[in-house]
C-alpha cells in the first residue's frame, strides 16, 4: 500500500514538473509562503503587476494593459515607485519601475527588451541612443506627448520624419559651489578675487582654487573640489558631462553637429580643468578610483568642500544627507572653465539625454496604457507635481504653467543662467559614439590619475577609440 | 605517550595554526566590524572599533534592507535551493539507476552527455540558455529549479551511477521476484543504501545553487522580485547612484550568516560530502 | 529485469532529460551554430562563417590578453593554494590540540559565494591600501594577487579537507618502517607520504585548476576588469562581449567556444595523467 502511494505521489510530482518544464502552466501555484512578508525590493512597489509569472500573461491579456517603466536614473529611483504606486492606486492599471545601475542602462535595456516581460517604457539618449533602438521605439508623432511638447525641435526625430523619443525634462550642469565658503574665502587677506562673478575664465579660477587650496584649514575644508569619482561607473560625470565641452567646442570650430572622427583639438583645455580638479580635491588622486559620485556629494553637503561639478538633479542628493551643512541659498552655479579664449560669455550646459520612448513591439493594451500614464505625468495635477517637485524635472511641456517650475536652489540657478544672456553649451555627448566608448575614455582618465598613463596616451586612446565605435556603431 | 621534542614542535604548531586561524577569520570580523559604523568613517578608518560619533548602530542594517529586499532575497535563495535539491536528488539518482542497470544504446549516450556536461563552462550556453529559458517561460523560480536540475543533472547522475555500480544485483532481483516493479524496487531497496550518495550529492548542489550568481542573474535577472542573495549584493554594489558603504557591508554580513550557521549545524555531513565528492568527481 | 526497467524509462529518465534538455543540450547545440553567425537575439541570426572567431582574436577584444592574465592566474594559484593546503594538511594531522576546531575554521570560507566574497575582500584591500593613498584598480598586480590572495583564501580549506583525508589513509605502519629504517622526517615526506596521496593531489590540482581557469564571479566583484581591462578574465571576458553593448553577441559566442575547447583540453590532459598515474601504481 505504503509503496503504491510513494508511486502515485512520485507520478503527480513528475507530471507537475514537467509541465513546469514545458509550458510554465505548472508554475501558477505561486510559492508565496516562502516569500518573507518583508518585500522591500523597489520592483515591488506594484502590488497587482506581477506578469513576471506566465501566469501574468492572461491579465494582460484581458484587456487592461500595464506599464512597465525602465528608468534610467537611480537618484530618484524611490520617487519613481512612489508615483508607479500612486498610478495604480488612481486608475488600478499596474505599473512596474525598475532601475537601472547607473552606466549598465544599455546592458539592462539589451537584456529586458529581449524578455518576454519587455519595459513598455524606456528611454535613449539621443540620435546615438535611437539608432541602436529603433526597432523598439514607437512613432510618438499623434501622440498628446508630443503634441504638448513646447519645443518640438528637441523630440528626436527619424528618416521618415516620425518623432521617436521625447524629451521629458531639460537639465543643467556646470560647477556646484558653497557660497558661505566662497564669501569667506573672498574676506581672506590677499583673495585672489572680491566675488564670484570675477572667476569668468580659467586663469583666474584656478588662481582661487589654488590659493584656497593653501588656505584651506582657514577655511575649514578638506579641499577646494569634491573628490573625482572615478570607480568605474562612477565616472560620467568627467569622461561623458566634462568631455562634453572640448567635444562642443571642436564641433562649432567646424559648425559641424557630429563627426566620425575627432582630433581632440581641446584636449588640453580638458586636461586644465581636470587636473586642478584631481590636484585641489579633499583625496589624493591615487584614490579616487574607489570614489563613487555618493561619495562626492556627501562632501559637499558636509562642507568638506566648497565646489563640485554636477547637474541640477544632484540637489536631491545634497538635501538627503545627513547632517547636511550647506544652506539652501548658499547652492549656487558656475560654468565649467576650460581655457578657451572668450569663454568668459560661456554659460552653464543645458540640454537634455532623457527622451521617453514607447516599446512599438510591446502590446496595443500596453502601448496604450503607457501612453496614458505618460500623459498622466505631463497633464494631471498629480502628475505634473510629481514631475515638477519629486523629480524635479524641467519639464519642456505647453502643460506646465510658469509657476509649475522645479524650485529647488539649483533649478532656479538654471533659470538664472538660462536668462542671463550668456550662450549655454549644447549637451553634445548625445552624439558620443557609445557607452564602450565613454567606459574606455574613463578607464584612460583612472589610469592618468595613478600615473600609469601619460596625458598623451590618454588623449591617442580618446582619438582612436572614438573612431574606432563610430565606424563600428554605424554599421 | 608523545616525547618531549614532539610536544615542543606541537606547540610550534598550534601558535602557526592560530595565526592562519585569524587570518582566516579576519575578513569577516572586519566587515561585521564596519557593519556597526556610519557609512562616512568607513573609508577614513576601517580598522578602529566602532566608538562614539563613528557608531551607528543598526542603521546600515536598516538602510541596508530598506535599499534591497535582502529578507525576501534570502527567503527566495532559500526556496531555490531546496526545490531544486530535491528535484536533483529524485530525478537524477532515478536517471542514474536507469542508466547504469539498462544497456543501450540511449542509456551510453546519455550517460556521456551528463559526463561531458560537466566540462563545459557556463559561458558556453549562457547566451542561448537565457533565452531559451525566456522562451519557455521559464524565468520564475520554479523555472530556475528546473534550469537547476537540467544543470546540476552532469554531476550528481555520474556520482550515482559511480555509486549504483557497487550495488549487487542480487537485491534488486529478489525484490522484482517478490513481485515489486521497478519503481517500488527503486524506492524501496535502491534509493535506501544510495542515502550516503545522495546526502553527498545534496550538499555539494546545495552549496552551489546556494551561491550561484550569473544563472539567477541571466535568467531572473533585476527587475522580478524573485532575486536571489548574490544576485541582491550585486545590485547593492552595482546600483551606483546610492552606492552606501554602511549598508554593503552589513548586507554582506546578513548574508553570510545564513551559511555559517548551517554549516556549523551540518559540519560533518558537509565535510565528508565535499571529500566524497572529489574523490568521486 | 533489466526489460521490465526499460519499459520504464519515461519515468525514469524523462524529468531528468528534459531539464538537461532546456538547461544544457539545446542551447549548447544552438551556441556552437550561432557562434558562426552575426545576432543580437537567438532568432535573427545570419551565417557568417569564421568571421567571429577572427574578430575574438583582434586585439580590441582582449581576448587574448584575458587569456594570458587567466593563465598567469591560475598558474599561480594551483601553485600557492596546494602548497599552503598541504603543509596545513600536514600540520592538521600531528595531533595537535584543537585540530577540530582549526578544521572547522579553515573550511568555512569555502562556502560563501563569489560575490560575497568578492566584495569582502575588496572592502579588506581597498581599506590596506588606503593608507598608501591607492586603491586595488590603481594598478592591475594589485588586482592580479588580489585574486590570488582571495583564491587562497577561499580553496585552501577545501583543498586542505581532501588532503587530510589523504595523509589519514597513509598505513602508519609504512611511516613507523621508515623511522626505523633512520629516515629523516623529510625523506619520510617525500618518500612515503607525498607518493602515498598522489590521487589526492591529483584531485586537488584538477579542482584548483578548473576553479581558478573558470573564475567569474570573483572577478566581477573584485575588480570587474579594472584598471582597462587589465585583470579581466576570460569567463568575464565572454560576459562583456555579450552583454556590455549591442552587435557583438557572435563574437562572445565565438569566445566562448574557444573558451569550452580549452577547457575541454586541460580536462583530457588531465584525464590522461591520471590515468598514466595509476596504471603506475
Amino acid at each position: 500500500m505504503k509503496k503504491k502511494l510513494i508511486s502515485a505521489l512520485l507520478c503527480a510530482a513528475m507530471v507537475s514538473s514537467m509541465l513546469a518544464g514545458c509550458g510554465g502552466s505548472g508554475s501558477t501555484e505561486t510559492p508565496a509562503e516562502s516569500a518573507p512578508a518583508a518585500e522591500s525590493a523597489p520592483a515591488d512597489a506594484a502590488p497587482a503587476a506581477d506578469n513576471v509569472a506566465p501566469a501574468g500573461d492572461s491579465a494582460a491579456a484581458a484587456g487592461d494593459g500595464s506599464v512597465y517603466y525602465l528608468n534610467f536614473k537611480p537618484e530618484v529611483d524611490a520617487q519613481w515607485q512612489e508615483i508607479a504606486a500612486a498610478y495604480t492606486s488612481e486608475t488600478g492599471v499596474p505599473v512596474k519601475v525598475v532601475t537601472a545601475a547607473s552606466g549598465t542602462y544599455e546592458e539592462v535595456l539589451k537584456a529586458e527588451i529581449a524578455g518576454s516581460d519587455a519595459p513598455t517604457l524606456f528611454q535613449i539618449n539621443g540620435p546615438v541612443g535611437y539608432n541602436s533602438w529603433k526597432d523598439y521605439c514607437l512613432d510618438l508623432s499623434g501622440s498628446e506627448l508630443y503634441n504638448n511638447l513646447s519645443d518640438k525641435g528637441l523630440a528626436v526625430t527619424g528618416d521618415d520624419g516620425g518623432a521617436y523619443g521625447i524629451p521629458y525634462t531639460v537639465e543643467a550642469y556646470g560647477i556646484i559651489y558653497n557660497d558661505a565658503i566662497m564669501q569667506a574665502y573672498f574676506a581672506t587677506e590677499g583673495a585672489k578675487a572680491a566675488n564670484v562673478d570675477e572667476i569668468n575664465n580659467f586663469a583666474k579660477l584656478k588662481e582661487v582654487v589654488e590659493d584656497m587650496t593653501a588656505k584651506k584649514d582657514a577655511l575649514g575644508i578638506q579641499g577646494v573640489f569634491a573628490s573625482t569619482s572615478l570607480l568605474p561607473g562612477e565616472d560620467w560625470r568627467w569622461q561623458t558631462h566634462l568631455a562634453n565641452l572640448p567635444v562642443y567646442y571642436e564641433y562649432k570650430d567646424n559648425n559641424v553637429s557630429d563627426m566620425a572622427a575627432i582630433t581632440f583639438k581641446y584636449s588640453d583645455n580638458f586636461k586644465n580643468i581636470f587636473d586642478l580638479y584631481i590636484n585641489n580635491s579633499t583625496c589624493a588622486p591615487g584614490l579616487l578610483g574607489s570614489k563613487a559620485v555618493t561619495d562626492s556629494m556627501a562632501e559637499f553637503a558636509l562642507g568638506q568642500c566648497a565646489m563640485v561639478q554636477n547637474g541640477n538633479w544632484a540637489w536631491g542628493q545634497v538635501a538627503d544627507v545627513d547632517g547636511n551643512a550647506v544652506k539652501e541659498e548658499d547652492i549656487k552655479f558656475m560654468p565649467i572653465y576650460t581655457g578657451v579664449s572668450g569663454e568668459e560669455s560661456q554659460g552653464l550646459c543645458i540640454g537634455t539625454e532623457n527622451f521617453w520612448c514607447v516599446n512599438k513591439q510591446a502590446s496595443e493594451a500596453d502601448q496604450k496604457a503607457t501612453l496614458d500614464f505618460v500623459n498622466w505625468m505631463i497633464s494631471s495635477d498629480a502628475g505634473k507635481d510629481y514631475m515638477v517637485n519629486s523629480l524635479g524635472n524641467a519639464a519642456p511641456f505647453s502643460t506646465f504653467g510658469d509657476a509649475e517650475k522645479p524650485s529647488d536652489p539649483l533649478a532656479k540657478e538654471m533659470y538664472r543662467f538660462m536668462e542671463s544672456g550668456k550662450s549655454s553649451v549644447t549637451w553634445n555627448f548625445t552624439t558620443f559614439p557609445s557607452q564602450a566608448f565613454k567606459d574606455d575614455f574613463g578607464a584612460g582618465l583612472l589610469e592618468y590619475c595613478n600615473g600609469n598613463m601619460s596625458w598623451d596616451d590618454v588623449k591617442e586612446l580618446v582619438v582612436t577609440r572614438w573612431a574606432e565605435e563610430k565606424s563600428a556603431t554605424a554599421q | 605517550m608523545l616525547s618531549a621534542k614532539t610536544k615542543a614542535s606541537n606547540k610550534v604548531i598550534f601558535v602557526v595554526l592560530c595565526i592562519v586561524a585569524v587570518a582566516i577569520l579576519y575578513p569577516l570580523l572586519f566587515i561585521l566590524n564596519n557593519s556597526f559604523k556610519g557609512k562616512f568613517y568607513i573609508s577614513a578608518d576601517p580598522f578602529s572599533l566602532p566608538t562614539g560619533e563613528t557608531f551607528a548602530g543598526l542603521t546600515n542594517y536598516v538602510n541596508g534592507l530598506i535599499q534591497t529586499g535582502l529578507l525576501s532575497a534570502i527567503g527566495w535563495s532559500f526556496f531555490i535551493t531546496i526545490i531544486s535539491v530535491i528535484l536533483l536528488i529524485l530525478f537524477t539518482s532515478m536517471t542514474a539507476y536507469y542508466i547504469t542497470r539498462v544497456k543501450s544504446v540511449y542509456a551510453t549516450v546519455l550517460y556521456y552527455m551528463f559526463v561531458f556536461s560537466m566540462v563545459v563552462p557556463f559561458q558556453m550556453v549562457m547566451f542561448t540558455m537565457t533565452s531559451l529559458a525566456d522562451k519557455c517561460h521559464l524565468r520564475s523560480p520554479l523555472g530556475m529549479c528546473v534550469l537547476y536540475l537540467g544543470f546540476g543533472a552532469g554531476l550528481s547522475v555520474f556520482m550515482f551511477s559511480g555509486f549504483v555500480k557497487s550495488i549487487p544485483l542480487e537485491i534488486e532481483e529478489a525484490a522484482m521476484i517478490d513481485g515489486c516493479n521497478p519503481l517500488q524496487t527503486f524506492f524501496g531497496v535502491v534509493f535506501p543504501i544510495l542515502k550516503p550518495t545522495a546526502i553527498t550529492v545534496a550538499i555539494l548542489n546545495a552549496m552551489w545553487i546556494w551561491n550561484d550568481f550569473l544563472l539567477p542573474y541571466l535568467v531572473i535577472g533585476i527587475s522580478t522580485k524573485y532575486k536571489t542573495i548574490p544576485v541582491v549584493v550585486q545590485m547593492l554594489v552595482g546600483s551606483n547612484g546610492n552606492k552606501d558603504m554602511g549598508a554593503l557591508m552589513a548586507m554582506l554580513v546578513l548574508s553570510i550568516i545564513p551559511i555559517i550557521i548551517f554549516y556549523l549545524t551540518c559540519q560533518k555531513y558537509i565535510i565528508e560530502g565535499v571529500v566524497a565528492g572529489a574523490v568521486k568527481g | 529485469m533489466e526489460k521490465t526497467l526499460k519499459r520504464y524509462f519515461a519515468v525514469f529518465t524523462l524529468p531528468t532529460v528534459i531539464a538537461f534538455a532546456f538547461a544544457f543540450i539545446i542551447p549548447f547545440a544552438q551556441g556552437v551554430y550561432l557562434s558562426f553567425c552575426k545576432f543580437t537575439t537567438v532568432g535573427n541570426a545570419t551565417w557568417v562563417g569564421l568571421d567571429n572567431y577572427k574578430a575574438a582574436f583582434e586585439s580590441g577584444q582582449g581576448f587574448t590578453s584575458a587569456l594570458g592574465f587567466t593563465a598567469a592566474f591560475t598558474v599561480i594559484s594551483v601553485i600557492t593554494i596546494n602548497l599552503l593546503a598541504f603543509t596545513i594538511a600536514l600540520l592538521l594531522t600531528r595531533k595537535v590540540a584543537g585540530t577540530n576546531v582549526f578544521r572547522t575554521i579553515f573550511f568555512m570560507p569555502n562556502l560563501i559565494g563569489g560575490i560575497v566574497l568578492g566584495y569582502t575582500w575588496q572592502q579588506m584591500i581597498n581599506a590596506i591600501l588606503y593608507r598608501y593613498e591607492t586603491t586595488i584598480v590603481s594598478n592591475a598586480k594589485y588586482g592580479f594577487w588580489g585574486l590570488v590572495i582571495l583564491m587562497n583564501w577561499q580553496m585552501i580549506g577545501y583543498m586542505m579537507i581532501i588532503y587530510i583525508a589523504g595523509l589519514q589513509n597513509v598505513p602508519t605502519e609504512l611511516i613507523e618502517a621508515a623511522k626505523i629504517d633512520g629516515a629523516t622526517p623529510w625523506q619520510t615526506l617525500i618518500k612515503v607520504k607525498v607518493p602515498m596521496v598522489m590521487s589526492s593531489i591529483t584531485i586537488c590540482m584538477f579542482l584548483t585548476l578548473s576553479n581558478s581557469f573558470k573564475l567569474f564571479d570573483q572577478n566581477k566583484a573584485l575588480t570587474d576588469g579594472a584598471p582597462m581591462k587589465k585583470t579581466q578574465m576570460l569567463a568575464l571576458n565572454i560576459y562583456e562581449t555579450f552583454y556590455g553593448r549591442t552587435g557583438y553577441e557572435g563574437v562572445g559566442q565565438a569566445k566562448a567556444v574557444l573558451f569550452f575547447i580549452i577547457v575541454v583540453a586541460i580536462a583530457l590532459l588531465q584525464l590522461s595523467f591520471t590515468r598514466s598515474k595509476e596504471v603506475e601504481q
